[in-house]
């Protein structure tokens, strides 16, 4: 069976689909009317997989891909919500650290691991390819890391591969939770490729036949269905300039005020757009989330994950802030798309307030999250890096 | 037994070779890949770490961790910091291949961008301990960059501005401050002429008074007059203060400070000035030193810098401060900041060069001991241990002087200035005299790699090796230091009083014991390490006090009593230095609660007292130590370093210097020289 070159479908776990080919497994994301978000059972199961492929040495490649128009939207923050409204917040803290687990396991993966980017990539399914070796972008991806409008904060190891993101566009994405194409994606490093869609398939058939773990030989295989596409005039991407002039300042306000002069400079949709969503998101959460990613790009994937451990542990434990269930209520729930923040307005929220979320969470059960032991550490998972700009 | 070694070597030698075979370079795929013989495997993944980094990072970088940080991302982000790939890595450092013009232009574009980021806010209008402790932070951030950039900026900020805030009134403050932060205009400082460097009272530019038109009028009278060394001069800098002898009326009231602009806004130099270059140096090619001429510059009577002095429009020379030498103090304040700085920034690049060096040894290895063996990672030699980790240790004891240093100078008052003087020099001296040590021995512990300018160690010996002479040349500032505690001294006999100040309050305490035995217990005691500098500090204060008296006594000047006396006065600098560097230590050491980190701490400083003490001679000359004493320590010292090295990765991971400062070697030095990373 498991040397047989067809794909053969084992559906013994219907929300995370494996196929077995000659010396490539490819693991499909089944939740398509969920847009796939991970679900505990889908996070268990993609370790307990990437474990043991690991080990396994007639494996020597993981595709991962989506079923239907996501790759992934997002960790099953709803299913968190439900934990923590049942009183339980540690069974979400449970969640997010075998979340994080995995991103630590797939950013130090001795074997590449190959996502295919077909449709939306937020979140969680952020977390789940842009650790990986290669990442092929499509005409219909969509990557956006929204956690600042929902209370929370780019978590998933996003304070690790944001910041490396060239200049300051990580700040950028991860602060307003722009939306960015496939074209752009690769242009800032997040994809490694772009394939059209409807070369897909062929890709993935010769990835199939493919047998070997050398990552050069992985990327030439990509390249030869890979194209280079358009940006898009009006992209983010062409606007580097003015994002480095905003984006680098030193706080949230200081970020705001000198969007809001280029805005006077010059009437523009897109530094308008930008405001709006700054204003928009928690200010708590914008706050938390500039020092995580500025924290992040001096330090390793590990610690980044064990600060953003922390962190989620804070939010889920509610005593800092509510902004996290107040998000949820307003965008998920009742979708009013109304939050109440709380505290309503940046200059309320002091540096030691912000101080809190760094610190361990004083709980007798609680501790740090404990990442496992690797042998492979892989040092930065994006291609483009500050250079090619 | 024999055989087996053989076969074994046999085996070895077979598998190398059938690597090679197998991966003839006619394969398609990525021939040298599958025949790496070595491989790199990162320290984090078999060091641990027993206490803290965050924590300890915060001793030792005492304030604004995370304005650094920002600073820090800032520069790592920006294509004018010169990112550069290396094995998957992005390093940031100037491109010292650049020529010397090319280099002076990028530290120009720096400058603006690090402005127009805001990050000179507040530098000079500013007030505050707050906003003072934050510019020091960017500025030691800065350093560790490029030392050609912050020196631009010490200049500009600190002996430019610094002297227009410190010798000036309102009206300069008022027009002068502002522009400066924003850089409207460009400062230097012209002090140092071709003639006079260290004696500053010896310059030779002299400036008259002409009341018809209410001028100054500068004059360059002979060529060792020209100024020399102007850090901005050459290209940039569009004003100067000019240090001049101030003749009034036929009478020399001695050195003031005048602002002169040289430039004007497009960059022309003015009439009146002649500039040339100071030409090529051996480092710090970012800084435009140039050399400046004066030939009857006129200058409005309102540009003295008159808050020690003033001529009245009329020509007539007022002055609060009677006392010549008391003014001429006066003028040589703003240079105690730049000693400030200068020793702490050394210290910074100590830290870059014992991060890079002790990475670098915990991943490269270098023969087996035994036949067929893996070879011996660097780090697990006891020489290279007692290379690296002595240094370490003086430079941990080195950051906590600094920053004591730069408390006292924060909270200065007119009262402290004179600790402040001796304190500055001495440290500044030490700290950056170290700094040249510790850069050589890195350099040498990274073999060839250490010759590598991207790896940055050995580079740093020649951008820094600057700071042992400017803001004071360390055997005159050491020299100084010892004329002051022999004042101390001469004045607590005369007065018979106790010592006050200056730490040596200890020389009114019966006379310290060092004990015939000296077990381990007793070696690493702050009780015993710090009685053993207070005697040394004592002892060679009377010997030289004595020295001195004994040549005056035979008819010599006091002033030449003093240069015969240079031997101990060498020593007795030492002494006061290490004694005062110790006791900072322990002060740090004392804030942190028991546990791990003050365990290491303790070793740490224990490593350091120790290592003075085997190093400096005059503890066996003048008997403070026993031969058998000199031995134990010298053995302790040995034991101390086995016990540093299972934390020397985590003592420099809490330098919380970010890798994109350091070099490749500090990382995969194995893929940043792979064939796939030459650019074909």
């Amino acid at each position: 069976m498991a040397s047989c070159t067809s794909a053969s479908v084992k559906a013994q776990d219907d929300q995370v689909l494996v196929e077995e080919t000659l010396s490539a497994r490819t693991l499909i994301l089944n939740r398509p009317r969920q847009l796939n978000a991970l679900s505990n059972q889908m996070v268990s199961r993609l370790l307990e997989l990437f474990i043991a492929y690991e080990e396994d040495p007639n494996v020597k490649l993981l595709v991962l891909k989506g079923n239907g128009r996501a790759f992934c939207a997002g960790g099953d923050v709803s299913a968190v919500v439900r934990y923590i409204r049942e009183g339980d917040w540690k069974l979400g803290a449970k969640f997010f650290a075998k979340e994080y687990i995995l991103n630590y396991v797939m950013a130090t993966y001795a074997k590449p691991q190959v996502s295919i980017l077909n449709g939306i990539v937020m979140g969680g399914g952020a977390g789940a390819s842009i650790h990986g070796r290669f990442r092929v972008a499509t005409e219909n991806s969509v990557f956006a890391m929204p956690e600042t409008a929902l209370g929370l904060f780019p978590d998933v190891g996003a304070s690790y591969f944001l910041s490396r993101l060239p200049r300051f566009f990580g700040e950028y994405v991860g602060l307003t939770g722009a939306k960015l194409d496939g074209a752009e994606m690769l242009e800032s490093g997040l994809a490694t490729h772009f394939v059209p869609s409807a070369k897909l398939s062929l890709l993935e058939e010769a990835l199939h036949k493919e047998d070997s773990s050398d990552p050069v030989t992985i990327s030439s295989i990509i390249d030869k269905y890979s194209q280079q596409p358009y940006l898009k005039e009006q992209s983010a991407c062409l606007r580097l300039d003015v994002i480095d002039r905003c984006f680098s300042r030193r706080t949230v306000e200081e970020i705001l005020s000198a969007l809001e002069r280029e805005a006077m400079n010059k009437a523009d949709a897109w530094i308008t757009t930008t405001i709006q969503s700054l204003k928009k998101a928690s200010p708590t959460s914008l706050k938390i989330s500039l020092r995580l990613i500025r924290e992040g790009r001096l330090q390793g994937v590990g610690q980044c994950l064990v600060r953003e451990y922390r962190m989620v542990c804070h939010v889920m434990q509610g005593k800092l802030s509510k902004d996290f269930f107040e998000g949820c209520r307003a965008i998920l729930l009742d979708k009013d798309k109304n939050p109440k923040w709380e505290p309503s307005k940046l200059e309320l929220i002091s540096n030691s307030m912000v101080e809190q979320y760094f610190l361990k969470v004083v709980d007798e059960e609680w501790e740090d999250l404990k990442l496992p032991a690797r042998f492979h550490l892989r040092i930065c998972c994006c291609k483009a890096l500050s250079i090619s700009f | 037994m024999a055989s087996q070694y053989s076969s074994e070597r046999t085996w070895f030698r077979t598998r190398i070779l059938t690597n090679h075979f197998l991966s003839s370079p006619s394969q398609s795929v990525s021939p040298l890949e599958s025949n790496a013989c070595l491989s790199y495997s990162p320290p984090e993944l078999h060091e641990s770490y027993d206490f803290y980094t965050n924590e300890m990072r915060k001793l030792l970088d005492m304030h604004n961790i995370e304005d650094r940080d920002w600073l820090f991302g800032l520069m790592r982000q920006s294509k004018v910091f010169n990112p550069q790939e290396k094995g998957g890595r992005v390093y940031v450092a100037p491109d010292y291949n650049q020529s010397m013009e090319q280099q002076r232009e990028m530290t120009m574009r720096r400058i603006a961008y690090l402005l127009e980021r805001g990050i000179f806010n507040g530098w000079l209008t500013g007030k505050g301990l707050e906003l003072e402790m934050k510019k020091f932070a960017f500025l030691e951030v800065v350093g560790i960059f490029d030392h050609s950039l912050s020196v631009k900026l010490g200049v500009h900020f600190f002996l430019w501005g610094g002297a227009i805030k410190f010798f000036g009134t309102e009206r300069h403050h008022d027009k002068w401050l502002r522009d400066t932060e924003t850089y409207a205009i460009k400062g230097c400082f012209a002090m140092s002429e071709l003639g006079h460097g260290s004696n500053v009272r010896g310059i030779e530019t002299v400036t008259v008074y002409d009341s018809k038109t209410g001028e100054f009028v500068i004059n360059t009278p002979c060529e060792s007059a020209q100024k020399y060394w102007i850090g901005g001069a050459a290209n940039h800098a569009t004003h100067t203060i000019v240090f001049s002898q101030l003749n009034i009326n036929g009478s020399n009231e001695g050195v003031h400070a005048f602002i002169a602009q040289i430039r004007d806004a497009d960059g022309n130099i003015c009439p009146n000035i002649r500039i040339a270059d100071c030409g090529h140096k051996i480092g710090l090619n970012g800084v435009d030193n140039g050399r400046i001429w004066f030939n009857n510059l006129r200058i409005p009577r309102e540009n003295l810098l008159n808050s020690v002095a003033d001529v009245s429009s009329d020509g007539k020379y007022l002055s609060a401060i009677k006392d010549p030498d008391q003014r001429f103090a006066a003028f040589l304040a703003p240079l105690t900041s730049g000693r400030v700085t200068i020793a702490v920034s050394a210290i910074y690049s100590s830290k870059i060069s014992l991060a890079t060096a002790i990475r670098y040894s915990l991943t490269r290895r270098a023969f087996s001991i035994t036949p067929n063996g893996p070879e011996v990672l660097l780090l697990d030699y006891p020489s290279h241990q007692r290379r690296l980790l002595p240094l370490l240790a003086k430079t941990y004891a080195m950051s906590f002087a600094g920053n004591y240093l730069k408390m006292i100078y924060w909270k200065r008052t007119p009262e402290s200035n004179k600790t402040l003087h001796v304190v500055s020099s001495a440290f500044k001296a030490t700290l950056t005299w170290h700094n040249m040590r510790t850069l050589q021995e890195c350099r040498e512990a990274c073999g060839g790699q250490g010759l590598k300018t991207e790896n940055r160690v050995g580079h740093l010996k020649s951008e820094y090796d600057v700071q042992t002479t400017f803001e004071g040349d360390n055997n005159v500032l050491m020299q100084q230091v010892s004329k002051a505690l022999l004042a101390e001294y001469v004045a607590t006999q005369k007065k018979k009083k106790p010592f006050k100040g200056l730490g040596l309050e200890h020389m009114n305490e019966p006379c310290p014991i060092i004990p015939s035995q000296l077990t381990s217990t007793v070696l690493r005691s702050t009780q015993f390490q710090i009685g053993a500098f207070c005697l040394r500090e004592r002892d060679l204060l009377n010997r030289f006090a004595a020295e001195i008296s004994q040549h005056q006594a035979k008819g010599e000047s006091k002033e030449y009593a003093f240069i015969l006396g240079y031997q101990l006065a060498e020593d007795l600098g030492r002494a006061f230095s290490d004694r005062a560097i110790l006791q900072t230590f322990m002060e740090a050491e004392a804030t942190v609660s028991v546990g791990p980190l003050k365990n290491v701490l303790s070793l740490l400083r224990s490593m350091y007292a120790l290592t003075c003490m085997e190093e400096d001679a005059a503890f066996l000359r003048y008997g403070y130590l026993s031969t058998k004493n000199a031995a134990a320590v010298r053995k302790e010292v040995t034991k101390l370093c086995s016990e540093v090295r299972p934390h020397a990765l985590a003592l420099v991971s809490s330098f919380g210097i970010p890798d994109a400062f350091l070099g490749p070697i500090a990382y995969n030095w194995i893929d940043a020289n792979s064939w796939s990373s030459v650019k074909h």
